[in-house]
């Protein structure tokens, strides 16, 4: 049962991470469907920083950098030439996968593909809390990003809720002409929190490459960042809402890995649909009743 | 799943992005030309990257060559389409899922010769496939776990459940496996190149008992092997890299040797001969086996593999190659579960 649960988190933590960074795109008014491109984007940026280096950290210190440019890419297309954020989103989950992989291809010198082998980060056990029984290597045993991610809830909880710039930020996704009335500037707070969202995310990208893989493969994220956009709604964009969405999705697929196991007399491809149909289940369960951010989506008039 | 398509979208744009870069320049008037469809990037660090050396290796032969990475499932007639109307004497297709499209497509060019890598059907006359033995090494690899565990429980992780020469190493495991005294449990995984997923999936093998993880993945290969090192037991990998990655964990390598399989073929297609067949190497086609167990540059097995279960193990490669030991695994030898 430990076990499960432990699986739980490993899975849920690159989900909650992107979906920490696609809250604050969201709720300053702006579709966070590029959180997959900014996933790969970070995954890969820490990995170059910890095979250049040979030190993770290096890797942490980059991925944010590597997610930060595609959101740039993002803020500038769907925010400052105020395309549609949908178009935008999925062009650049195009383009960081067309880019990373191109940029894995200079590194490989004489045309051999590039084999990358990275040091991973590695548990960092509280002192006391994690000799606990069962709740201790549960909780306080984890390696640093899954923690940063549980801290990350609680500060993007505070700062949505308890400070000026939050409810600013909150402000432009829901009405930017009354902030920009209250002398705000509403494009600049949606630039801004999609780059953010897009540092965020990359950090949820490098939990792959430095806490769980060690390498860098084309395409590695395979689909997280709409797990984790998915994980925003049903968590009704709130950061300990998407969190526990993540941890039942990351529930989901261990359950169906030991499903299998037990050997269930189905194809195991009925079965590893199993997380995908939860969520579309929780998804048409909330229906109407996930109510979106009132201006997402909506281009701010030109002179704002 | 939104996953695939995504990856297929950007594949494909990338690839026509920087296709001028990477592909060779185009080729004189008549040479030797060969060329492959890669189903995804040469810079998987797996399967995609073997494809890219298998063709690497005919340039010696004599071929001028040229590639093209993630072609959907979709595209593939007409991909191949393209290289045999260019006038490519070999156009290959890196998987066995291209049988089909070059089925449709060869009757109109009966002077290309269409290869599928890893495929297990050939249409006559001019449509082939060339795979190795994959119940042989399978069934190795299950004697090997079996011996080497502790527990007596060792496990698979595969992907694409009843793909033919899935089925073949993931049952020719099972079975030797079980022979050999030990419980099996086999997952399917999937993404073939989600290494963490991959992870994931040994790791919960692992919290049941097996210590001794095998699979037959691409790129998520490397995520058995990480997890194997984390937990402390013995995996098998796909590649000297993997050994490298994890050099206490790693008990050997199915190293695949593609250029010699593809060598012998693409000469005598050079010499004007077709195929229609599969071609099917193993121990029982040597010297050309199709692949070999390596753990290193110098060795076939990690240094714990005591001498009697490395004896045992070229005794089942001399019978295998003298015929009296035959493996034929079935979809229910593969079966997920234990």
């Amino acid at each position: 049962m430990i076990e499960f649960l432990a699986a739980a988190i490993r899975i849920a933590t690159p989900l909650a991470l992107a979906a920490l960074g696609g809250i604050l795109s969201e709720r300053a008014g702006v579709f966070a469907v590029g959180l997959e491109g900014m996933m790969l984007a970070g995954a890969f940026a820490a990995a170059i920083g910890a095979w250049a280096t040979s030190e993770p950290i290096a890797g942490l210190l980059l991925a944010p950098l590597g997610g930060g440019v595609i959101g740039l890419a993002v803020a500038i297309v769907a925010v400052r030439f105020r395309a549609d954020n949908m178009v935008t989103g999925l062009a650049v989950n195009v383009l960081a996968l067309g880019l990373t992989s191109y940029l894995m291809r200079i590194l490989a010198s004489g045309g051999r593909p590039v084999s990358m082998r990275l040091p991973l980060l590695t548990a960092l056990p509280i002192p006391a809390l994690s000799d606990l029984p069962v709740i201790g290597p549960l909780l306080f045993a984890q390696p640093p990003l899954t923690y940063l991610t549980a801290l990350g809830c609680l500060l993007m909880t505070l700062f949505l809720n308890r400070t000026q710039a939050g409810l600013t930020l909150r402000a432009t996704g829901e009405n930017p002409e009354a902030v920009f009335a209250s002398g705000g500037h509403p494009a600049r707070v949606r630039m801004l929190a999609v780059i953010a969202c897009g540092a965020v995310a990359g950090l949820g990208g490098a939990v792959l490459t430095l806490q769980q893989v060690g390498t860098f493969t084309d395409g590695m994220t395979g689909g997280r960042g709409y797990m984790a956009l998915a994980a925003l709604i049903v968590g009704r964009w709130t950061p300990w809402g998407a969190a526990a969405a993540c941890l039942v999705f990351g529930a989901a697929e261990a359950f169906e890995l030991r499903l299998q196991s037990f050997g269930v007399p189905v194809s195991s491809y009925v079965v590893q649909m199993a997380p995908y149909l939860i969520a579309l289940t929780v998804l048409a369960g909330l229906g109407q009743s996930s109510k979106l951010p009132a201006a997402i989506g909506q281009p701010l008039p030109s002179t704002r | 799943m939104t996953l695939k398509v995504s990856h297929r979208w950007g594949g494909s744009l990338a690839a026509s992005l920087f296709a001028s870069l990477f592909q060779a320049a185009p080729p004189a008037a008549a040479e030797e030309k060969a060329a492959m469809l890669l189903p995804g990037s040469i810079n998987d660090q797996s399967w995609n990257a073997l494809g890219y050396s298998i063709l690497l290796a005919l340039k010696p032969h004599g071929f001028t060559t040229a590639y093209t990475e993630n072609v959907a499932d979709s595209d593939e007639a007409e991909a191949l389409r393209g290289y045999a109307t260019q006038g490519y004497n070999i156009v290959m297709g890196h998987s066995g899922r291209f049988v089909s499209a070059m089925e449709q497509v060869a009757p109109d060019f009966p002077k290309t010769q269409f290869i599928a890598v890893s495929g297990n059907e050939g249409a006559a006359p001019n449509v082939m496939s060339i795979d190795w033995n994959n119940a042989q090494f399978g069934c190795q690899l299950g004697v090997l776990a079996a011996r080497m565990s502790k527990s007596k429980m060792v496990a698979g992780v595969y992907g694409l459940e009843g793909v033919p020469n899935i089925t073949a190493q993931a049952g020719g495991f099972r079975i030797c496996a079980t022979k050999a005294g030990a419980k099996v449990s086999i997952l399917y995984v999937k993404d073939m190149e989600d290494s963490a997923a991959a992870k994931e999936a040994a790791l919960s093998l692992i919290a049941q008992g097996a210590d001794v993880i095998t699979g037959k993945l691409n790129a998520a290969e490397a995520g058995l092997v990480q997890a194997a090192k984390e937990k402390h037991v013995y995996v098998t990998g796909r590649g000297v890299d993997q050994t490298k990655m994890a050099p206490d964990a790693v008990l050997t390598n199915i190293v695949e040797d593609w250029p010699a399989m593809f060598g012998k073929t693409a000469d005598e297609v050079k010499a004007g001969k077709l195929f229609g067949n599969f071609v099917q190497y193993g121990y029982d086609t040597a010297p050309v086996t199709g692949g070999s167990l390596v753990y290193d540059a110098d060795k076939p097995f990690n240094p714990v593999v005591p001498a009697a279960v490395v004896k045992e193990l070229d005794d089942m490669a001399g019978q295998f190659k003298a015929g009296t030991l035959k493996v034929e695994p079935t979809r229910e030898d593969a079966r997920g579960g234990s």
